[in-house]
């Protein structure tokens, strides 16, 4: 069985540090790559360290000293301020049908492009693919008057409905290179054992892509929490909102509350993280990062 | 010995089972298609409504006058936002030009820092995989969240620059990054560089495992250096990564939006206006639609030319 490398091994070999410390380039180069590191984690640490001090600190201390006094009252302050639960449980439940619903549908699709054939396979892929390549700001006028008709504007359904759309390229894209990839021999013996297209789908061509689905269920459940433009356009109330909604409503509306401000990104990126240290293999394989990006 | 040939017959019936051709292939090749459609059906319904539908309504609008609401009705009114758009917008203009600028710098800057980082990662040393993440991290964050980051990073009285500036005697240089016309599009654009450089790193990482080692291996023992092997042996090898790299910086650019928002909100002048806020703006800020969508097709129109040939140069590969 070959799969595409990046899902059966992860990219990077466990091999045995080889530590070479009279090589003095590469000791250069590894103090390089610390000194970048070190500027690339500099927001995160700037933003978690205001998110635990007062006011007073954030006006007063230097910026990388601790807090004179933990200001831990910013989150719940933050979650009060700025609905936290409302709009985690609209992101969650958005997610929770987007990502299951538009795997399936992609799934399948995949699986007639590159199981069945019946001559125009690579037409409607091109087709279905092209839709990765144009933003999503093209649409979201009509969008919004199509919604709006529907009268789907602030519900959740109104939002799930074009983000499985808007998924479907890529993931299709990625789950027909996949497909393929899995031996043709496979399912002529099942058709001749009497198998039908739903048969040789869901017993054969599904288990075997798992990997695959798991990566794409992440990637994707990131993708869609992470979502803004679409959700801009089409939840006009709070109760409504998702978690990037409400964040960015939350800056304009205390923009000078720097501690709760910060605590307030710090949650609504927790779940990413969460996921992300859980999963980071599926993140850090090149071939499906073009996911994330949406 | 006698070798004997296969008789003809079989092999016509070889041929005539891997191609059937005349009627009875069309009629196989319908019957698939109508097998196929109960699998194609949901994808194409939900992609022809809510992607296709509304893009091509974009472009219609775009010849159309509309303030969006339902109440009132659309005057046909033809090429007359286009020419509004070209001689009487100067913000359709300094978007047009931002966004220029925008992919041209990030086709020269996030990607060959994650080539860089990509290649000193590369290689068996300590701590490697929490260097990765943390390059890494910054990708998988909502761009509105790290808009918000970045916007108190750049606060002019608190701020991480401004407060490091004057820690270092350096506060005469601080400025008001995303006030200033002059710095407020750079100053989004390093926050952009912050957040997409590990993603192309990532992508360059995995490019590189596909560098042949013996080659390398090669390349050294007859005698080239560090730079000949990167020039002559790594970079060749990593072009189709470069080609994704590329394609994706530019569709990644033109998406530019959320970071956009969450920072300048296209201010201060219009200095970090981009087609894909500007559209939005008109849209639904001035409510003008017409113009929104003439925006909106123009936007439709450059992700299309910069990126159609390389997809047929993908799908004309021939599958694996």
């Amino acid at each position: 069985m070959t799969y595409p490398p990046s899902i059966a091994d992860p990219t990077f070999v466990r091999a045995p540090l080889k530590w070479k410390p009279q090589d003095p380039v590469a000791i250069g180069l590894w103090i390089a790559l610390i000194i970048s590191c070190l500027l690339w984690a500099m927001p995160f640490v700037f933003m978690l360290l205001t998110a635990v001090k007062s006011a007073e600190d954030i006006s007063g201390g230097s910026i990388w000293s601790l807090p004179e006094r933990w200001e831990w009252g910013n989150f719940t302050d933050a979650a009060e301020r700025g609905d936290l639960t409302t709009s985690f449980v609209n992101s969650l439940v958005v997610a929770a049908v987007k990502v299951p619903l538009g795997l399936f549908v992609s799934s399948a699709c995949a699986f007639a492009l590159s199981r069945i054939v019946f001559g125009w396979n690579k037409l409607l892929l091109a087709v279905i693919v092209m839709g990765a390549f144009v933003p999503i700001q093209v649409a979201l006028g009509p969008l919004f008057s199509m919604m709006e008709s529907l009268d789907l504007l602030n519900s959740r359904l109104g939002i799930v409905l074009p983000y499985i759309a808007f998924g479907l390229p890529f993931q299709t894209f990625f789950l027909y290179n996949f497909f393929s990839s899995i031996p043709r021999e496979l399912d002529e013996a099942a058709r001749i054992d009497g198998a039908g297209h739903f048969r040789i789908y869901f017993h054969i061509i599904a288990p075997l892509a798992g990997p695959a689905l798991a990566a794409l269920f992440i990637i994707d459940f990131v993708a869609t929490w992470n979502e803004y433009a679409i959700a801009l356009t089409l939840l006009q109330s709070q109760s409504a909102y998702t978690v990037p909604l409400a964040l960015g409503n939350f800056s304009t509306q205390f923009a000078s509350a720097y501690g709760p401000l910060n605590a307030y990104i710090a949650m609504s990126v927790l779940p990413v993280l969460i996921v992300y240290l859980m999963f980071q293999r599926f993140f850090t394989s090149g071939a499906l990062a073009g996911a994330v990006k949406g | 010995m006698v070798v004997r040939l296969p008789p003809p017959a079989a092999d016509q019936r070889a041929l005539t089972t891997a191609e059937p051709s005349g009627s009875r292939a069309r009629s196989s090749r319908r019957s698939s298609f109508f097998g196929a459609m109960p699998y194609l059906g949901p994808a194409f319904a939900f992609y022809a409504i809510f992607l296709l539908y509304p893009m091509s309504e974009a472009v219609r609008l775009s010849f159309y006058e509309w303030n969006g609401f339902r109440t009132t009705s659309a005057t046909f009114v033809g090429l007359e936002n286009y020419q509004r758009l070209l001689h009487d917008d100067p913000v359709f203009w300094s978007a047009f030009r931002n966004t220029l600028v925008w992919i041209v710098l990030s086709l020269l800057i996030p990607t060959s820092l994650g080539l860089v980082m990509a290649l000193g990662i590369n290689r068996r040393i300590v701590g490697r995989n929490l260097m990765r993440s943390i390059f890494y991290i910054p990708a998988v964050l909502a761009p509105i969240a790290v808009a918000t980051m970045w916007l108190w990073i750049y606060n002019p009285n608190f701020g991480l620059v401004t407060r490091s500036l004057e820690t270092i005697g350096l506060g005469d240089l601080s400025q008001q990054w995303l006030g200033d016309p002059r710095f407020a599009l750079y100053s989004v654009f390093v926050a952009f560089v912050w957040q997409v450089s590990g993603f192309n790193m990532v992508l360059f990482l995995a490019g590189l495992q596909t560098v042949s080692a013996d080659v390398v291996e090669a390349a050294r023992i007859d005698g080239a250096n560090a730079w000949q092997v990167f020039r002559h042996v790594t970079l060749p090898a990593l072009r189709p990564t470069t080609a994704v790299v590329t394609v994706l910086t530019i569709i990644s650019s033109l998406k530019v939006f959320d970071l956009i928002v969450g920072t300048t909100r296209g201010g201060p002048a219009q200095a970090t206006q981009v087609l894909a806020l500007w559209s939005y703006t008109q849209s639904f800020t001035n409510h003008d639609f017409g113009a929104g969508s003439a925006i909106a097709t123009v936007l439709l129109l450059m992700s299309l030319i910069l990126v159609v040939p390389y997809m047929l140069w993908t799908l004309r590969r021939p599958d694996q």
